[in-house]
């Protein structure tokens, strides 16, 4: 944390006297006494505009009187804002800006919680205006958000949001004086991130959601403030339902880790709960068909089948799958579930898919499994290196905070991502990078090797490190120096002073995190380029440093509670290595239960385990494995092969299809519950409808099959495990922001830096050969899109009108050079498989690359090949290389 | 008649004189720079150009040497000298003429501006209209550049200064310095609150200072002959030099005539004008520009400086001095002037924004015989309202038409509504609602 | 074709004048709209990606200003200055005599898409009205003659020798007359 050194000033406002740091504006020191000062432009967000002229007040010794939101506070200011002067100026200029308003409240969606009501209201603002009200044409604008213009205050905080805190520009004030309007760009119907910023921001019903429109009044809504659940970012948004139906979600300014920000996915993807397809009741297998039944005898088929089977197999007959999406109390209640009641390990959660990885990785290096920073740090920062991460369409709100950093805080951003700089419909983060670096994605590790060896090279590691650990630093110089600069040329294009001029500045750095993401934590070199990271900041000498750290993004909303929770094979709750005797022995203590002992399989593991037969029964939660693994896992037959298959679902996946019992869940939107996000902040989900149909908490099933297996596990609610949970696990005894995020574990970073390196040290500091590739073949990437989360969100009627079908990104040059247009059908042939997809042109996606979004992926995940890490047993499939042909 | 000595005027009034390098040189141009560059510490020439009292001539009148005096005296990066040439204020047409006929005298006093103030770089923002400007200046710089007047090493002292043309594209609300600097990097016009102001964060951000076309012009000058000559011309102390008048409407010889400041309407327009087109007496007139409050007869005799037409109720503004004679509708001059301001409204603050519209709106209304004796009361208070409550100065320029022909001829507002009422031509609609 | 061919020195020049690209994105309007008569669609989206600006932002910009023209045009586009001091002396007279001799008010075209008119704000003649400004040239002190002979100059040369040049008002005297001599 940077020492606040901000000398404060004392100013009286309205006779009361008050002290507040140097350059805080007068409304913000007026504020801070609970004096309102009236405003329509004005947001603590953006920078001052000091347009619409609401917050004028009297300042001693000044002629005029002033806008509050512009005029900075001086030392003996006297500032008053209730005057006959000021509120006549207030009332006037309240009288200027309804002139032209169309006063159609009573069909107005901003009506009840619209600001220039409620003035209107404070100052029985009546006016004298009598002449034609100006009338712009009502134009369509776009699928999710309306504009009426004839509402508009001309504040442009749309507009200076979409481009001070978004970095998108898709905003213009068009036209001149009281014709300007909000559009987009000609006659074009709006085209970009949909984050609803503007929608949020607009002080009137200027800028409103469709899928909410003409639906309610305010004050007809309940509202329930709750986490996000479509990424590791644990937004906090106010879901707003009448009786059972979900009408809208916002976020409040101030709210939550997002500050009140959210994406498209967060502001427009809430209706995946209440899709028509969610599963409503019970079903089972009867004669090979899925049909409905009852709770009871749903439960009571599972308690026999799972006695039967336990009796002839063993715990080590059972596995368990379950989603980074549950609530930390499903996961732990699951974990518990099927290592207390069941007696296996064989447990795992989708957080196997790529952050267990970075997980792995810092447990060596650090000894803790959390960031040892926050987004606080991240917006201090004054070196920020995003390695992999498409912040924007992955983890949008930690994006803003890296915008935040760069453009308000001046921070200096290195990008190792596989985009290019482009200006399109969507921020770009490495628009904002001072020292960008442009890697195919398999290639990641390349770059990071790039910084690595420029530290090495000029002399830019720590002394202190070099004394203390010259085996280490020797190790390391010699596997960089294994190859040459021009090598590292050959293999990724980047002359070598881009590479020393960044690890300059990053070595300078006092405040360094890096930041990464899906991109390499999902590659095969998942956790290699973690530890290599880790060893980057180590030998600069940031990692243990305050304010510095390494930062993985989670994927999954509760991909980090998962781990936490112990709903993966290698971890008890609290990531304690399973095998760790004193951990054992206190969890068997604390659950009154004897723990198996036998290491546990991961998902494929488990699912080869099926395929050979000694698997014999599994639980799935939330999971479709059929459709997320490439074919060569062989997902389906394995599970075809399991004499029991018990799904807990929202929807009747391919997986569930398979099973012998299906159990409808029910989704976040109805459940009580905590999320831990990816910087590890525990927070509050809490239900904003009843469970859909029949549909219940995934814990309840966990719960009520214990006790019909004799070994009871009892909670009455939601917040008994959480209750259970904090006696386990230091880091939940209180909710919301943990109060310091942990540190650096000395003990454990003086292990692996005398020793802890050695294993695999070459093999990962072995730069990758650039993949020749046949002409006519593409490097096929396949990760997440900005209108999408997993297959959840494809479920959502507002996202699937902002991309409605999966289409592989391709750069224009090679568009043009397999003489393809936007929207052309292709057909993809790799080494594994084929697939007929349509493509889509974008400049921002590299030469040689493409990339296919993973949620519409059931075709395309054929075309991967797996390999599995052998140290993390992460499976990784997310790059292939592709032929490309164009079909009728 | 009194004799008066041309100073800006006297190159182009000289018969044959084409406006040329080789012309400009002939009468000793660009011996200004010569004599300075490098010869006189820039912040001589700062002190030099605040003794003379020279004040901006683009409207508001700010003491030159001044406002070079509040750049940041130790920043180490760029910074940008802006030669505003958007002259759009109705009633004004001086600087056209300055840059179409002489244009090398302006290059002059930018070169010397830049020297001053240690600018490397020099916009000139010339309003898009002004395209034969435009066209003169570019190939005036070119002869400059090829001079070793302007660019690298000016005359071999190895200061640079680049001059560059950089057009507007139609917005009166670009003549006012930040909306000029936020149009110069492209974007609208829109004026920027102050502070901070364009001397420490000006365009792109760096120290900057707008100087108007007319106020360079005279920097050949005062270096040439010294502040102490300059100051001595006109009225001193507070308002030296001449100013190019720009004298419109009913009069014989419309036009341009310099002349020292304190001269009275009454002599520019009845010893240098020609007197009134019809020999109809005076009614009205504007003494600088449409920003400036009407005046009338009783002030013909105010002298034609700053501090004596702020004096008289009006300012001095842009020297653009419109002149109407008896028989004119002073409610239909008063529209047409808010027309324009309505036109011209960048649309960022609310009052200034809504409150032209408004007042157009009433304006058309009572001139069509619709008005109603409130509208009266209601324009005063929206002027009021309007006048200091916005973020530039045109919020204060556009309520002056109406405030002062209500001043001064409110009868004939009262007039058309007497008219309007008599032929029972308005509709009765409900007074006060929301 | 696109603008970066064909004017591929000239849009150079005028990039290599600013610090900052967008500082170019009018002079990069004004050769869009010198070479179709308007700024097309597709020159807005060429100059966005010049200036490494979103199309929105051209757009703000160039809606802001009133000399772009976003449709089509006449060949010569007659504006007529219609502010109080052109008004004081006659500038409605002028578009009553263009409305009569080429029947189109202001906003209109003529049917041969030869003239388009439109009144506009001061120009800067306010000593020479009543004027008008025809694509880039001025026409000041018009009479009626004035005017017919301007039109049929530009509709059988397409431009006329009327127009103003390097502008000064008085024009300089002999020095023998001069008022002040």
């Amino acid at each position: 944390m940077p020492e606040s050194t901000t000398p404060t000033v004392r100013l009286t406002i309205d006779g009361i006297t008050v002290k507040v740091p140097k350059g805080t504006l007068v409304i913000e020191a007026a504020r801070r006494i609970g004096v309102m000062i009236p405003h329509f432009c004005y947001h603590p967000k953006l920078k001052p505009d000091a347009n619409c002229r609401m917050c004028l007040v009297e300042i001693e010794k000044m002629p005029k009187l002033q806008t509050a939101c512009s005029t900075p506070v001086d030392e003996g200011m006297s500032v008053r804002t209730a005057t006959t002067v000021v509120n006549d100026a207030h009332r006037s200029v309240l009288e200027f800006i309804l002139a032209n308003h169309p006063l159609d409240c009573p069909v107005c969606d901003q009506g009840g919680k619209c600001d220039l009501q409620d003035f209107s209201h404070q100052y029985t603002a009546t006016s004298r205006f009598v002449e034609t009200k100006r009338i712009f044409q009502k134009e369509y604008f776009s699928p999710l958000i309306e504009t009426q213009m004839n509402r508009c205050v001309q504040c442009l905080r749309c507009v200076r949001y979409c481009d001070e805190v978004m970095d998108v520009k898709a905003l213009a004030p068009v036209g001149r004086g009281t014709m300007t309007e909000i559009k987009h760009f000609g006659p074009h119907p709006l085209n970009c991130e949909f984050c609803g910023g503007c929608v949020q921001i607009c002080p009137v019903g200027a800028i409103t959601s469709r899928l909410s429109m003409y639906e309610y009044r305010p004050w007809m809504l309940k509202r329930a403030d709750t986490i996000c659940g479509y990424c590791g970012d644990g937004c906090q948004m106010t879901v707003q339902t009448k009786d059972q139906e979900l009408i809208e979600v916002n976020s409040a300014h101030g709210a939550g880790r997002n500050n009140g920000d959210l994406c498209a996915r967060g502001f427009f993807g809430f209706h995946a709960a209440s899709h028509p397809d969610r599963l409503t009741h019970p079903l089972i297998r009867r004669n090979g068909a899925l049909v409905q039944t009852t709770w009871e005898e749903a439960l009571e088929y599972v308690a026999n089948r799972v006695s039967e089977l336990k009796d002839m197999h063993g715990g080590q007959g059972f596995g368990g799958l379950i989603s980074g999406r549950c609530t930390n109390e499903e996961l732990y209640v699951f974990q518990k579930f099927m290592r207390g009641a069941i007696g296996t390990n064989n447990i795992d959660s989708s957080a196997r898919y790529g952050h267990v990885n970075s997980l792995h990785a810092m447990r060596l290096v650090q000894g803790t499994h959390r960031w040892t920073v926050t987004f606080d740090d991240v917006l201090d920062a004054d070196v920020l290196v995003l390695v992999g991460t498409n912040i924007t369409e992955t983890n949008p709100i930690t994006g803003l905070k890296v915008k935040e950093a760069v453009k308000k805080r001046r921070a200096t951003l290195i990008t190792i991502e596989s985009l290019e700089p482009v200006i399109d419909t969507m921020s770009n983060i490495a628009n904002l990078s001072h020292h960008h670096f442009r890697i195919p994605p398999s290639e990641m590790q390349n770059g990071i090797l790039g910084l690595l060896k420029a530290v090495i090279e000029e002399n830019l590691i720590l002394p202190d490190i070099s004394q203390r650990y010259p085996a280490y630093v020797k190790a390391v110089t010699t596997a960089l120096r294994a190859f040459s600069w021009q090598d590292l040329h050959r293999a990724t294009g980047i002359e070598p002073d881009s590479f020393i001029q960044a690890a300059k500045v990053l070595a300078a750095g006092r405040r360094v995190i890096v930041l990464t993401g899906q991109v390499l934590l999902r590659s095969e070199r998942g956790y290699a380029g973690s530890l290599t990271l880790l060893d980057l900041l180590m030998l600069t000498g940031k990692l243990d440093q305050p304010g510095c750290g390494f930062a993985p993004l989670a994927e999954e909303n509760n991909d980090q509670g998962a781990v936490e929770m112990g709903a993966i094979a290698e971890f008890l709750p609290g990531a304690c290595f399973a095998d760790n005797a004193a951990d054992r022995e206190r969890f068997m203590h604390l659950w009154k239960r004897d723990l198996p002992l036998t290491v546990g399989a991961s998902l494929v593991d488990m699912l080869h385990r099926a395929q050979a037969g000694s698997l014999k029964a599994m639980f799935i939660v939330g999971e479709n494995p059929v459709a997320s693994l490439p074919a060569q896992i062989r997902a389906e037959d394995s599970l075809r092969k399991l004499d029991l298959l018990v799904c807990q679902e929202l929807f009747l996946t391919e997986t569930a299809a398979l099973a012998h019992v299906v159990l409808p869940a029910a989704s976040s939107m109805e459940k009580n519950g905590t999320f831990t996000n990816t910087e590890g902040h525990v927070q509050a989900v809490r239900p904003s409808i009843e469970p859909i149909g029949e549909s219940r908490p995934d814990w309840e099933v966990f719960a009520a099959l214990s006790i019909l297996l004799g070994m009871p596990m009892e909670y009455a609610e939601s917040k008994d495990i959480l209750k259970e949970i904090r006696g386990a696990i230091s880091g939940y005894t209180s909710l919301g922001p943990t109060p310091l995020p942990p540190k650096v574990d000395r003990t454990a970073m003086d292990r692996y830096l005398s020793q802890g390196y050695q294993p695999d040290l070459t093999t990962r500091y072995r730069l990758i050969a650039p993949q020749s590739r046949p002409d006519g073949t593409l490097q096929m990437g396949f990760g997440q899109s900005l209108f999408h989360s997993g297959k959840l969100s494809t479920r959502s009627k507002g996202l699937l009108q902002l991309e409605g079908n999966g289409r592989l990104r391709i750069n224009p040059v090679d568009a043009a050079r397999f003489a393809l247009m936007d929207g052309d059908r292709v057909r993809l042939c790799s080494t594994s498989g084929e697939m007929t997809t349509e493509i889509k042109i974008m400049e921002r996606v590299p030469q040689g690359t493409a990339w296919f979004p993973d949620h519409f992926g059931q075709a395309a995940v054929g075309l991967f090949e797996c390999a599995i890490d052998p140290i993390t047993h992460v499976p990784s499939f997310r790059t292939a290389t592709v032929s490309m042909m164009k079909v009728a | 008649m009194p004799r008066h000595e041309l100073i800006l005027l006297k190159n182009m009034s000289e018969p044959g004189y084409t406006g040329s390098l080789v012309d400009y040189e002939k009468t000793g141009g660009y011996q200004a720079l010569r004599k300075t560059l490098g010869k006189i510490a820039p912040a001589d020439v700062t002190a030099m150009v605040r003794k003379s009292g020279l004040r901006g001539r683009g409207g508001a009148g700010f003491p030159t040497g001044v406002k070079w005096g509040f750049l940041p005296k130790d920043y180490q990066g760029p910074r940008y000298l802006c030669c505003n040439a958007d002259e759009s204020e109705p009633g004004t047409f001086k600087d056209r003429q300055l840059m179409e006929r002489d244009p090398h005298q302006v290059l002059e006093g930018i070169v010397l501006s830049c020297y001053a103030i240690g600018a490397e770089t020099a916009f000139i923002y010339i309003r898009g209209e002004m395209v034969l400007g435009s066209k003169i200046l570019e190939h005036a710089i070119a002869e400059a550049r090829a001079a070793g007047y302007i660019g690298k090493n000016i005359l071999g002292t190895g200061l640079h200064a680049d001059v560059w043309v950089h057009r507007g594209a139609g917005a009166y609300i670009c003549g006012e310095e930040t909306a000029l600097l936020e149009s110069l990097e492209g974007k609208r016009g829109l004026p920027r609150t102050k502070p901070p102001f364009p001397a420490t964060h000006g365009l792109y951000n760096k120290p900057t200072v707008v100087n108007n076309v007319e106020t360079l012009a005279n920097l050949p000058h005062i270096m040439s002959r010294g502040p102490e000559w300059f100051a001595a011309i006109g009225s001193p102390p507070k308002s030296t030099g001449t100013r190019v008048f720009c004298v419109s409407g009913h009069v014989k010889r419309p036009g341009n005539y310099e002349v020292p400041m304190g001269v009275t309407v009454r002599e520019l327009v009845y010893e240098h004008a020609g007197g009134m087109r019809s020999d109809k007496p005076i009614k009205a007139f504007i003494p600088g520009g449409a920003s400036a409050p009407f005046l009338t007869p009783a002030h013909l005799d105010v002298k034609l400086d700053f501090e004596s037409v702020a004096a008289a109720g009006s300012m001095l503004g842009s020297g653009g001095v419109t002149v109407m004679e008896e028989g004119t509708s002073m409610v239909w001059a008063a529209l047409r002037l808010m027309e324009f301001f309505y036109h011209e409204s960048c649309g960022k603050c609310s009052p200034c924004r809504e409150g032209s519209a408004w007042l157009v709106q009433t304006m058309r209304r009572i001139l069509a015989k619709r008005g109603r004796m409130e509208d009266l009361e209601t324009l005063l208070d929206l002027c009021k309202n309007i006048a200091g409550r916005t973020i530039c100065a045109f919020g204060d320029a556009e309520v002056a038409p109406i405030q002062s022909t209500l001043k001064y001829w409110r009868q004939e507002y009262v007039d058309l509504v007497n008219e309007a009422e008599a032929a029972n031509l308005i509709r009765l609609e409900p007074a006060g609602r929301p | 074709m696109k603008l970066s061919e064909k004017y591929r020195d000239e849009i150079a020049d005028i990039l290599s004048r600013y610090p900052v690209k967008r500082s170019a994105l009018i002079p990069l309007l004004y050769v869009a709209q010198r070479d179709q008569g308007y700024v097309t669609e597709s020159a807005m989206l060429e100059i966005a990606k010049l200036l490494r600006l979103t199309p929105p932002q051209v757009y703000e910009t160039i809606t802001f200003y009133t000399m772009f023209n976003l449709k089509p045009m006449g060949k010569f586009h007659l504006q007529v200055c219609k502010s109080l001091m052109c008004a004081l002396v006659g500038s409605d007279t002028l578009l009553g005599w263009i409305n009569a001799k080429i029947g189109i008010a202001p906003g209109e075209t003529t049917a041969d898409g030869l003239f388009s008119l439109s009144t506009v704000e001061c120009l800067a003649a306010c000593g020479t009205g009543p004027m008008m400004m025809v694509n880039d040239d001025y026409y000041e002190q018009l009479t009626e003659d004035k005017l017919d002979r301007i039109l049929s100059d530009l509709r059988s040369t397409g431009t006329s020798p009327l127009k103003s040049g390097p502008f000064m008002w008085p024009e300089p005297l002999r020095s023998t007359d001069s008022v002040i001599g």
